[in-house]
């Protein structure tokens, strides 16, 4: 909503520079998103006389003028025709800066000298074109600044309306806030309709079929109009407010609308069919073709206003073609009228039709001024148009409404504000809002509320208007006295961020991508026909098929995300990202948004360095990631199975982490092919874990164990094996044992190659016995490994290198 | 015999003597202490002396032995010194090479944020609580007072999924869902991600808020001052500036728009505040009485506030980041600096 200040001042009397009365209007919630001083620094552009027009000697479609700008004559060169001399016209003297940054110097045209430039209204940002140089009327004193003289100097404010204020859409409504504030009066425009000769009844009937669309319906007849362009003062009124001039008649339904913020409309009274106005709900798939030239199709929905034979509006929200005003247009029918806010809105919605008139109806209206609205405009249309109203008017009012009445318990305002106002104040706050205010028993009061106030219909509401207009700024901070324990975070928070610590110091960066994915993800991702994770939940609006599907995995936003990287030369990559996925459970109308962990990892293990071999990351990195994690979260029995490998995983490279018959997460190298549907030429190894396991499997600590006094015996064995064989097996089975001495067992080598049988690999596997009781002697140390090899080769059929 | 045993004397001291390293001390000791070393030889001559001399010449050699393996000891001792010096003094490494292994990672600021936000709240009384991202229409519109065909529904452009869902368009179902589960006093916050169809410069389709819930039986307005002055204080600095102004959400009633004083400028003016020494953080207000009826709450009974804030708007602040698109484009160069 845009207003200025010289046009509030109309209604209101205040002392306040502009940038005080914005922040006035801010502090009462009326947000000034935006001041626009109009005709400030154009102090060098003035009001001159034309002395003298002559012909440029040197170019035929020049003329070289003497401009008396009060103070001198100067001579100007101009290239515009449609001026005479004696015209007062607008000169920008050397050093003005007009519109677009363009300065105005001392220059040469064609061998004339030129000290300024005749202006037009395009050139001064007044208009979007102009045929010509402004011509003035005559009797503005030279030398005054022209945007002074023609009283325009202004400032406008772009004022963020919050959508309950549908009070504040006008000039008048923006006043009374300032007056409330204040305290002072509002000054209402006189309206003064000069009736002429026969009654409106014996021109307009209006029938209203459906007063649940349309509780009032009010209008007028004015003949005889003038259809003409609007007086200057009209036109920059509007456009000051952003409302592009039409004609006369037009123009005066929109100041009205800006004004007293109620929309009007206006017909074309010999178009509509036997004067007849019949407010109906639309046929639905019924044409209609809007002033804007489309034809839309209409709802059943949808309210019409229409005439003995066809629609000729849809109501408050667009005129017809079939009824607007054209020059031919001489004869009115002036529409004031109140629309459902819902219906309104509905309409406007679906047929995608926002206007300056459906922004107030669906908003709400103000019932009382129907008839002030419609009144004023007729003025005006007298005055500017020429036109004649005709004696009354329609006024279709079937079950008027009540104001208000609310009661109002001062000390709950008090309370509820942490204020201690007396009540005497709080009348006067109302009063200034121009609330009626009556007292009742028990200090209460009972207040009356204006029509226009449609958003106070609760005591809350008087609450909070008490609250504005004292100022938030008299609240007083306190803090609040309570009784509170409050709750440790949950495990699941508490994880959340040992999970997050734990990753970052794995040296990996969190990364935080968009829940939704592209529809084709999954195809990318090589997802089996089958698969559950297909079954993502759509967006029935999505904003870019990029953005289409909840995700099922957070696979594609890393990967994504790598390729992104990648594509600025960043290699090396420690990535992870902890989030929600979701996924849609049959039978269930909520879907299940299960926190997921994945990291990803590529490029070289550490970072560039003097004293290291650049050595490219693996299956093997992404693993140990997993498994600092199972430790830290204390998660025992996992299994490493390579069962039904994933279709984005590199077959021979993967596995399932399994806990019992539950698969918690995968890792795995990711196949080359989606790689490459990714744009990513690099190896990636990638790890997905669901959180909501992990936090049901962690545990508690193991029962701490005093570390033995007595020395270790230390034995490495070179096994024999089968090259499929699992060499967690070999560990296991010695673990298997539950042997007290062996403190350790660890793999500490792995060899394929030549110098092993085809088929074979060799895995050499470090022991560490001790005893807590006593310091082992060699004879008692060959004794348990000895159990290790015969069972080692007894039960995995390896054999002693 | 003495004679002897002097001689051996002067000759162990200057052998001792003309010994520059250990090793070479090592060599005199085995020469005259080992065990077939000089001084032991005379040791066991001492067998063939007449049985009255034997005592004192004893008593004599040990002396000397003992005179011998002092001094060994000694020089010994500063040879191991003066070797430990020499070897100090040639090696030398280059402190400014950098440190071998691998730098810490990094969370990502929205995580920082969130972090951050819950433990000052946490030391506010405040428990942390959660919510569908995927919700009802219920919950995250018509419980909040939003009836159906509001103009205020327009304030947040929803992304609709199947079956009715919707996403939710703010953190403030959780309110809802709080309320329900629970009877007060209620103190809780809610970070979490949140969805709005709408994408630009300075907006994202998906980003992140935190609403907070404060309901007790008397709680107010001036009380949610006092708790997020104290939030802002606490997050920005002490004595940030704290400016509440009225506004309108359809679930709180008095609303107001939290604004703090420009961190950038102090509130002199610049380009992020608009040249208004003011930013807006939060939204906030007391419980409209419509929203606790939703959730059978009594509001003649109780009172409370709300509030909601924009995690990246609070990010953007507190690290200077100037365009939002940064926080997740997820670049690496930008990841690391948190």
């Amino acid at each position: 909503m845009k207003v200025t200040y010289n046009w509030l001042k109309e209604f209101v009397d205040f002392d306040l520079l502009p940038a005080d009365l914005g922040h006035l209007l801010t502090m009462l919630g009326l947000e000034v998103e935006g001041m626009e001083q109009l005709g400030s620094g154009m102090d060098e552009v003035v009001v001159a006389r034309v002395l003298e027009k002559n012909q440029h000697p040197n170019a035929d479609k020049l003329s070289l003028c003497k401009v008396d700008n009060g103070k001198e004559i100067l001579s100007v060169v101009c290239g515009a025709q449609n001026f005479k001399q004696g015209d007062t016209v607008v000169l920008a003297q050397i050093g003005a800066v007009l519109p677009g940054d363009f300065k105005i110097k001392r220059s040469k045209i064609r061998g004339e000298e030129s000290c300024g430039m005749l202006c037009s209204e395009k050139e001064l940002n007044l208009a979007d074109e102009s045929a010509g140089i402004m011509v003035l009327s005559g009797d503005l004193p030279l030398g005054t600044p022209f945007f002074e003289a023609m009283g325009l100097k202004d400032t406008i404010f772009e004022i963020g309306l919050t959508p309950n204020r549908a009070d504040c859409l006008s000039v008048i409504g923006i006043a009374r806030e300032i007056a409330a504030k204040l305290g002072k009066r509002v000054r209402y425009p006189s309206i003064v309709v000069p009736e002429y000769g026969e009654p409106v009844d014996s021109k307009i009937s209006v029938t209203i079929q459906d007063a649940a669309g349309c509780p009032r319906y009010a209008a007028r007849f004015i003949s005889g109009c003038r259809i003409a362009p609007s007086p200057a003062w009209l036109v920059n009124r509007l456009n000051a407010v952003g409302v592009r001039s039409i004609n006369n008649v037009v123009d005066i339904t929109n100041l009205v609308m800006i004004e007293l913020g109620h929309p009007l409309h206006a017909f074309d009274y010999n178009q509509v069919a036997g004067g007849q106005i019949i407010v109906r709900r639309a046929g639905e798939g019924e044409k209609f073709r809007s002033l804007d030239g489309l034809e839309r199709t209409l709802a059943a929905t949808d309210l019409m206003i229409c005439d003995r034979d066809r629609a000729v509006a849809m109501a408050g929200i667009m005129g017809g073609e079939n009824s607007e005003i054209t020059d031919a247009t001489t004869d009115i029918l002036l529409e004031s009228a109140f629309f459902d806010p819902p219906t309104i809105r509905r309409s406007s919605k679906r047929l995608g039709l926002h206007t300056e008139s459906s922004h107030r109806f669906e908003r709400g209206a103000d019932l009382d001024m129907v008839p002030k609205a419609l009144d004023r405009a007729a003025s005006l249309m007298a005055q500017l148009a020429g036109g004649n109203v005709a004696t009354g008017r329609v006024d279709n009012f079937p079950a008027p409404k009540a104001l208000a009445s609310i009661t109002f318990r001062p000390e709950r305002a008090n309370a509820m504000l942490g204020l201690s106002l007396t009540a005497e104040r709080m009348a006067e706050l109302f009063r200034n809002l121009e609330f009626q205010v009556q007292p009742v028993s028990n200090g209460s009061f009972q207040v009356t509320i204006p029509s226009y106030r449609i958003d106070i219909e609760r005591e809350i509401d008087l609450i909070e208007e008490i609250c504005r207009l004292n100022g938030f700024d008299q609240v007083v901070a306190t803090m609040p006295v309570a009784q509170v324990i409050s709750d440790r975070p949950s495990l699941h928070q508490r994880l959340q961020r040992s999970v997050r610590d734990h990753f970052v110091a794995e040296g990996m960066h969190e990364i935080v991508s968009f829940s939704f994915i592209a529809a084709d993800a999954a195809d990318r991702l090589n997802l089996n026909v089958d698969d559950s994770r297909r079954n993502g939940i759509k967006l029935c609006n999505p904003l870019a098929a990029e953005q289409a599907v909840m995700r099922t995995t957070l696979l594609p936003g890393l990967l994504e995300t790598a390729s992104r990287n990648m594509s600025f030369r960043s290699l090396d990559l420690r990535l992870f990202e902890m989030r929600r996925v979701y996924h849609a459970i049959t039978g269930q109308e909520m879907p299940h948004e299960p926190v997921y962990c994945a990291g990803l990892i590529s490029g070289n293990r550490d970072q560039e360095s003097w004293c290291q071999q650049e050595v490219c990351t693996d299956f093997y990195d992404a693993k140990g990631i997993v498994e600092n994690l199972f430790e830290l979260l204390q998660i025992r029995g996992v299994r490493w199975s390579s069962d039904e490998p994933e279709p984005f995983y590199h077959p021979g490279k993967c596995c399932r982490i399994m806990v019992g018959n539950t698969t918690i997460g995968t890792i795995g190298e990711i196949h080359p092919e989606v790689l490459k549907r990714y744009e990513i030429e690099h190896s990636v190894n990638y790890f997905e874990l669901n959180f909501e396991e992990l936090v049901r499997l962690s545990g508690s600590r193991k029962a701490i164990v005093a570390p033995s006094r007595f020395p270790d015996s230390v034995r490495d064995l070179a096994l024999l094996a089968l090259l499929d064989l699992p060499s967690a097996q070999l560990v296991d089975c010695v673990k298997s044992l539950k042997l007290q001495e062996l403190e350790k067992v660890a793999i500490f080598d792995l060899y394929q190659g030549d110098r092993v049988p085809e088929g074979h690999k060799s895995i050499a596997l470090r022991l560490c016995y001790r005893s807590s009781e006593r310091t082992m002697t060699d004879d008692e140390v060959q004794q348990v490994h000895q159990k290790v090899i015969a069972a080692l080769t007894g039960k995995l059929g390896v054999t002693v290198r | 015999m003495r004679e002897q045993l002097e001689q051996m004397r002067q000759q162990a001291l200057s052998a001792i003597a003309a010994a520059t390293t250990e090793e070479m001390l090592n060599e005199v000791r085995v020469r005259f202490l080992g065990r077939k070393g000089e001084l032991t030889g005379l040791m066991k001559g001492l067998g063939a002396l007449p049985a009255d001399e034997r005592p004192k010449v004893g008593q004599l050699v040990n002396t000397v032995k003992d005179e011998v393996e002092a001094q060994i000891e000694q020089t010994m001792g500063r040879a191991r010194e003066e070797a430990t010096a020499k070897r100090l003094a040639t090696e030398r490494i280059d402190v400014t090479l950098p440190g071998r292994g691998r730098r810490q990672g990094s969370k990502h600021p929205i995580t920082l944020v969130i972090e951050e936000v819950s433990e000052i709240f946490a030391g506010l009384g405040f428990s942390v609580a959660e919510g569908p991202e995927i919700e009802h229409d219920w919950y995250n519109f018509e419980a909040l007072n939003f009836p159906p065909e509001h103009p205020a529904r327009d304030m947040q452009d929803t992304f609709f999924v199947e079956n009715q869902l919707l996403l939710r368009t703010h953190t403030s179902p959780v309110q809802i869902r709080t309320m329900l589960k629970q009877k007060p006093p209620v103190r809780i916050i809610a970070p979490g991600t949140v969805y709005r169809c709408d994408s630009d410069a300075t907006h994202s389709p998906m980003f992140h808020q935190i609403e907070g819930l404060m309901v007790d039986t008397q709680v107010s307005f001036a009380d949610l001052k006092g708790i997020l002055t104290t939030f802002t204080n606490q997050l920005f600095g002490q004595k940030t500036g704290v400016r509440l102004r009225p506004s309108f959400f359809p679930f709180t009633e008095p609303s107001a728009e939290v604004d703090i004083a420009c961190v950038i400028c102090g509130g002199s003016g610049c380009r992020v505040c608009k040249q208004t020494g003011w930013l807006e953080i939060l939204g906030a207000g007391m419980v409209d009485p419509e929203v606790f009826r939703h959730v059978g709450y009594d509001p003649e009974a109780i009172s409370g506030f709300a509030f909601g804030m924009g995690i990246e708007r609070i990010a953007m602040l507190k690290y200077g980041i100037s365009d939002m698109r940064l926080l997740f484009e997820n670049d690496i160069r930008f990841l690391k600096q948190f």
